[in-house]
Parts: C-alpha cells; sequence; structure tokens
C-alpha cells in the first residue's frame, strides 16, 4: 500500500519486522527482498510520491517537486551543486540508468583497507545478476545513442581512446532524453516502478511525505522511528509517524542517512565525514550546426580510457582518475552551468541547439563533509583540492581533445574566465588551474556515498561489514551513505548490489523478523 | 592498477555553521559577516521596484527584491523576460525551499547592494546603470576572493535558471520542448501499485 502522508492529518502508529527510511536504490532493493521472503515492511520517504503521468519533462517542474531541496542545494561555499533527489523510488526516480557492477579494484580496496570481507565478485556477482535481471539491465542500443554520443565516440575512436555506452535500466525506452525529469513512460527501471510496486502489493506500507526525525533506541537496540508526515510543497508538518520495529534500516541516501544520524546519535564518530560525490565539470563544444543532444538517452556513451591515475617516473600525478559521461541539459540547466554574463551568455544560450557536452565523474581523493550547523540545518562542505584539481585540469584538456577531433569548431570551459579552445596550443595554454578552483565554474556532485561507511574498524566506521552498526544493535546501513568510498563509476548498482547482500544477509541470520 | 589511498578523513566539526554560513565559509567571510550584519534592510521608499511591479513579496525584502531583479535586468541581454518576472519567480522559489538556500542567497544579495563601493563606485547596486552592473559583477566573477566568486555564481545561476527555463526563451535557444508536448505518451507497461491513498 502507498499512503501519501500529505493526505494525512492524523497521527500514524505502525509496527513492522523492518522499517526503512529511504526508498531508492538501497531502500527499495533491501525492502523487496525481505518482502518477497514474508517480511512485514514499512517504508518511510521523505519526499513525494510521482507516477507516469505526473512527469511533465519540464525541468522546473522535476528540479522543484522531487530534487532535493527543491534542485537548489549546494555545499556551504556555493563551490558544488547537490544533485539528489527526494521521491519514492529516491534517485533512481532522475538517474539517467547507467548500471555498473563494481569494479574489482574498488572491492578489492575495500576488502584491505576496510576489512568488508564479502567485497568479491563471487559473493557479489550473484546479487548482481538478480539485479540486472529484475531491471532488465543491458547495453544501451545504437538507436539510443543521439548525435552527441556518436561525436564523442568518433573523437575517441579518433585518439584511440577507450570507451562505451554503459549498460542501462530500461525496457522498452523511446530515447525521449528526459529521464533526469522521470520517465514517463514507465520505460526506466526505477525502483519506483520495479520494486515498490512489488513491496506495496506484497502488504508492505511505504509511507511518502514522511520525514524521519529520530531513531528510537532502547538499551542500545534501535526498536524504531519517530517522524512526520509532511504537506508536500511547502513541508508544513501535518501529523506525526512513529514504527516501532524489530530491525531498522537506514537508506535514505548519503545526506538524508547522515542527517538522521547526526541528529540521533550525534556521538557517532564516523558519520558525515567523508562525503563523496564524485565531482563533476563540464565541457561544452559548440559544432557550428544543429546536431541532436536532446533525444535518446542522455548519457549513451561513457569514456572509460582515463579511469585509472598514471604516474610519472617519480610517482608524481600524470593523468587520469576519472571516466566521462556523454552530457545534455535542458536551457535552464545548461544557463545556469555557463558562467558567463550579458550579451556572451545570451550569444552562447543561442546556440544550445549545436552544442555538445561531456561530463567528469572524478574518482576524488579528498571527500568532504555533511554536519549539522548552528542553526541545526544539514550543511555539506567539500573542496576539490589537490591532485583532484589536477584530475579535473585533465578531464578538461582529454575533454577538449576528444570533441576538436569530433569536429568541433571551437570547445567551452565554462569557467568564469570564457576559456575557448580551438587547437592544442589552446589547451596547453588556456587550460590552467585557475579554471578548477572553487567558483571559477559549475562543479556538481550527484554520485553521494560514504557518509555512514561500513568497515571493520569501529572507530572509522559507523556500522560493521554486515551493515549493522557497531554501537547500536538492530540499526542497519543500506544505501549510497554504508560504501567506504568512491565506486568511480555511477554506485547504483553497486548500492543495490549491497544493499541486496546486506538484505539476504539479514534474512538469514534472523530468519523472518521477529521469530 | 594500484588505487589512491583515501585521503584522511575530517575531523568532527559539527555546529560551525549559523545562518550566514555560505559567508563563513568563504576566503574573507569574517569581514563579510561583519557588514552583512550592520546593513540597512530598506524600504519600500528607498526600493519601489516590488511595488511599482505589484508583487506581493513571499520571502524576500523590497531591497532583496530590487537588487535580483536589478541583476536580471543587466544579466539578461536580449532575453524576452521580462526582469521582474525572473525576480518573483526567484522570490517565489525562496519561500518554498526555505532555509538554507534562503537565507545564503538574502546574505549574497544585501553584500552585491552594498559593497559597491570596493569596485571604486559611489552608488549602491541597484543605482547603478546595467552596464556598470555587469561590470561590477564581472569583478566579482575573477575575484581572487571564493566569496565574492561564490556570491557570483549563486545570483548569476538563480537569474539564469528562472530566465532561461521559460518557455518564451525557446525560440532563442532552438528547444522544441520536451516529446510529450509534441507526441502523446504511450507507456512501455502499466504498474500496478496497489492500493494507493
Amino acid at each position: 500500500m502507498i499512503i501519501q502522508g500529505t493526505k494525512r492529518t492524523a497521527d500514524v502508529r505502525e509496527k513492522a519486522d523492518v522499517v526503512i527510511v529511504g526508498t531508492g536504490a538501497g531502500g527499495g532493493t533491501l525492502g523487496a527482498y525481505l518482502s518477497d521472503r514474508g517480511w512485514n515492511v514499512v517504508m518511510l520517504e521523505k519526499g513525494g510520491f510521482f507516477r507516469a503521468e505526473d512527469f511533465t519533462q519540464l525541468e522546473h517542474h522535476a528540479m522543484a517537486e522531487f530534487n532535493g531541496r527543491r534542485g537548489l542545494d549546494a555545499t556551504a561555499d556555493n563551490a558544488v551543486f547537490l544533485n539528489y533527489a527526494e521521491a519514492v523510488g529516491g534517485c533512481t526516480v532522475h538517474y539517467w540508468g547507467d548500471s555498473f557492477r563494481t569494479p574489482h579494484d574498488r572491492l578489492a580496496r575495500w576488502r584491505t583497507e576496510h576489512g568488508i570481507d564479502w567485497m568479491t565478485p563471487s559473493e557479489l556477482d550473484p546479487h548482481f545478476e538478480a539485479i540486472e535481471q529484475d531491471l532488465g539491465i543491458h547495453t544501451t542500443p545504437e538507436n539510443l545513442l543521439n548525435e552527441n554520443n556518436r561525436l564523442v565516440r568518433a573523437g575517441c575512436e579518433a585518439l584511440g581512446i577507450e570507451g562505451a555506452p554503459p549498460p542501462t535500466a530500461r525496457v522498452g525506452c523511446i530515447g525521449c532524453g528526459w529521464t533526469q525529469f522521470g520517465c514517463a513512460y514507465n520505460a526506466k527501471t526505477s525502483q519506483l516502478i520495479t520494486t515498490i510496486p512489488r513491496i506495496s502489493r506484497a502488504g508492505g506500507r511505504i509511507y511518502s511525505d514522511a520525514r524521519a526525525d529520530r531513531i528510537l533506541v532502547e538499551q542500545g537496540r534501535a526498536v524504531g522511528v519517530e517522524g512526520v508526515l509532511l504537506r508536500r510543497g511547502t513541508a508544513e508538518t501535518l501529523a506525526r509517524i512513529r514504527v516501532e520495529a524489530d530491525h531498522v534500516v537506514l537508506a535514505g541516501g548519503a545526506l538524508g542517512t547522515a542527517e538522521l544520524l547526526l541528529r540521533s546519535l550525534p556521538e557517532e564518530p564516523a558519520v558525515g565525514r567523508r562525503f563523496y560525490l564524485n565531482p563533476h565539470f563540464f565541457v561544452w563544444a559548440d559544432f557550428g550546426r544543429a546536431i541532436d543532444n536532446v533525444s535518446g538517452i542522455p548519457c549513451a556513451y561513457v569514456v572509460h580510457g582515463f579511469r585509472e591515475v598514471r604516474r610519472a617516473q617519480n610517482g608524481g600525478y600524470a593523468g587520469g582518475g576519472y571516466i566521462m559521461l556523454t552530457n545534455h541539459q535542458s536551457p535552464g540547466i545548461a544557463a545556469a552551468m555557463l558562467s558567463s554574463l550579458g550579451s556572451e551568455h545570451t550569444d552562447r544560450m543561442k546556440r544550445w541547439h549545436q552544442l555538445g557536452s561531456v561530463m567528469s565523474v572524478i574518482d576524488e581523493t579528498h571527500p568532504g563533509q555533511v554536519f549539522l550547523g548552528k542553526d541545526g540545518l544539514r550543511r555539506t562542505r567539500f573542496n576539490v583540492k589537490g591532485v583532484d584539481q589536477l584530475k579535473a585540469i585533465d578531464f578538461l584538456k582529454q575533454a577538449s581533445r576528444i570533441f576538436l577531433a569530433a569536429g568541433a569548431r571551437e570547445v567551452w570551459i565554462p569557467d568564469v574566465y570564457g576559456t575557448v579552445i580551438r587547437n592544442e596550443a589552446d589547451i596547453e595554454n588556456r587550460i590552467r588551474l585557475r579554471s578548477v578552483q572553487p567558483n571559477a565554474q559549475f562543479c556538481a556532485g550527484s554520485h553521494l556515498v560514504g557518509t555512514a561507511p561500513i568497515g571493520s574498524d569501529a572507530g572509522d566506521s559507523f556500522a560493521g561489514p554486515s551493515g549493522e552498526a557497531h554501537r547500536v544493535r538492530g540499526l542497519y546501513v543500506a544505501d549510497g551513505a554504508a560504501l567506504p568510498g568512491s565506486v568511480s563509476v555511477d554506485p547504483s548498482e553497486t548500492i543495490m548490489g549491497a544493499a541486496r547482500w546486506i538484505a539476504a544477509s539479514l534474512h538469514d541470520r534472523a530468519g523472518r523478523a521477529g521469530a | 592498477m594500484e588505487p589512491e589511498r583515501y585521503a584522511a578523513p575530517h575531523p568532527i566539526e559539527s555546529g560551525q555553521l549559523d545562518r550566514r554560513g555560505f559567508l563563513r565559509q568563504a576566503t574573507g567571510g569574517t569581514v563579510a559577516i561583519a557588514v552583512a550584519s550592520i546593513l540597512p534592510a530598506g524600504c519600500t521608499a528607498d526600493y519601489p521596484q516590488s511595488e511599482g511591479d505589484g508583487v506581493e513579496l513571499a520571502s524576500l525584502s523590497v531591497k532583496e527584491y530590487a537588487v535580483v531583479r536589478a541583476a536580471a535586468e543587466a544579466m539578461l541581454e536580449g532575453v524576452p523576460v521580462a526582469p521582474a518576472e525572473v525576480a518573483t519567480a526567484i522570490d517565489r522559489e525562496l519561500a518554498a525551499v526555505g532555509d538554507p538556500v534562503r537565507s545564503d542567497l538574502k546574505s549574497v544579495l544585501r553584500l552585491l547592494e552594498h559593497l559597491t563601493m570596493l569596485s571604486g563606485h559611489r552608488r549602491t547596486f541597484t543605482e547603478l546603470q546595467p552596464a556598470e552592473r555587469l561590470s561590477y559583477l564581472r569583478g566579482w566573477a575573477t575575484s581572487r576572493l571564493s566569496l565574492r566568486r561564490g556570491a557570483y555564481q549563486a545570483i548569476r545561476g538563480f537569474v539564469h535558471y528562472f530566465a532561461w527555463n521559460r518557455p518564451e526563451t525557446r525560440q532563442l535557444t532552438g528547444f522544441s520542448g520536451p516529446l510529450r508536448e509534441h507526441v502523446p505518451v504511450t507507456l512501455a507497461r502499466s504498474v500496478d501499485y496497489g492500493e494507493v491513498r
């Protein structure tokens, strides 16, 4: 049953085997696994419940209705725009559907540095296979590559750079191009149309517009969650909700989970201290003619050739440490990304229909932080610094080369200096550190992970390898917050795989909850 | 691949930010907070723009509205969207989103209005001519102080986003609108949610 909190005025009390805070990649996957096996599941989702007919494909509707803080959130110094969803289905409602298994080198790091023994391909692959089957994940077909995607591929092929269409989570996609504003066709296989309806039909109660404010803990054990039901659009409190459960699972995303923990368990040492977001810098290319960068899947080609860091003979950084995603943006968002002003900005926007674009997914070394300010509001801090700035510069250079090789008339580094690239000499001379200083250009983060990490060291992680909190029994974390660090690719399938592993572990140990 | 080591996590630093957190985070922030705290709020006699536009403000003061409107007037050259419409949209959006987004942008607007003297102007931002405002904003854009660049990106981003997401701009960008405005939606599958209340 889906229960929209925005339509209720009476207080609610619930009892369940498990209460899950969050309904996205982690919460939806874990909830479906347990619900399928007879668990009595209650889910709380801060955002609203939307269906295909609600998705207008208009940017200002999407940003305001189901993006966190109405699509206007940023780090405390405004240097990094934070892109995350708050809706039933979580970030899978607005994600592009890129679905990568966790890179093996990342699993190895998490085993060796964080003591998570089950982070092995053999342990996780069965879960990935089940998820891929469930969501119809397959390699993006050629007909969903728009012209921007094909141009980037051509540039990569001309330069001998590795890239490929990504595995994608959609079935029957017509390539409308606006997947990030919610799929109006029920083709993108988000949690909204896969696990959530399954949980609902099986008797689970999924509350939308329900903000969890406090974890209930008695004698060192989590026994439930308290929160409020909100009026959608205004966040006015309508009623209170209290769910008592044998198990509490946090899956509200790296920001939501961290915020709830900071409020409920402020003494936890590892919460919010490692905030990864895979900084996204952007490069735009003017091809001097109209190109189709609207239809298809916005990201239907991924440049993998720079994922690994290259080292110089002296051990210093020599390049890489990121992947590139093809990118398109609607006019309003594109306008906000271009740092120019006045007639120059208007002139650039007049060329919106002839722009190609790519964005970086930087595998950052330096994480940020999530914390509560004196005013009690959740804040974030993230600085692209040190070697991460070098990675950003390398991205700007390599992306420029790819677009020039693809025939772009000029390439724009969208910084406050109006940097334009027309040839290799420009790349070497004009792309400099100043372009990647805070607020010198638009930078975003959408792969938010790491704020309540699992690991074997109770001083350096919030939860043990099983996902259960070190210091509170019956409290689990099973979303992006649980990951120990950057995945280096879209983390959604990693989050789903980890959540499914944690669900299986919980089920194996507890059997049917309450029994 | 030899993975890079993680950097050390941040020490716990909760409780560092108040409502002017945005300013405090940037270079020069302490001075800016001191300045912002003594700036006058302004009144309708000094800032008649919202009254002239017939706007009932939801979150901005008359002065803050005037600053946003003046910024939009300068920034949106050749864009078929009235500055008043952009300023009104921002006022409504800030009311809906609340703090800290609202309080941060309000801080930016107060500084923008009154720090003109640092750029050699004797008049406030709203009193400058549009070309002077652009020049002033460009100075903030390329400032060595991250505070100024951050403030610039904040006001610029808001104005540009709330101007260019409007359908009137499609004739300039060549954006024909999303597909469902042209082609009726056919669902790839129907979804049974069970009971929905």
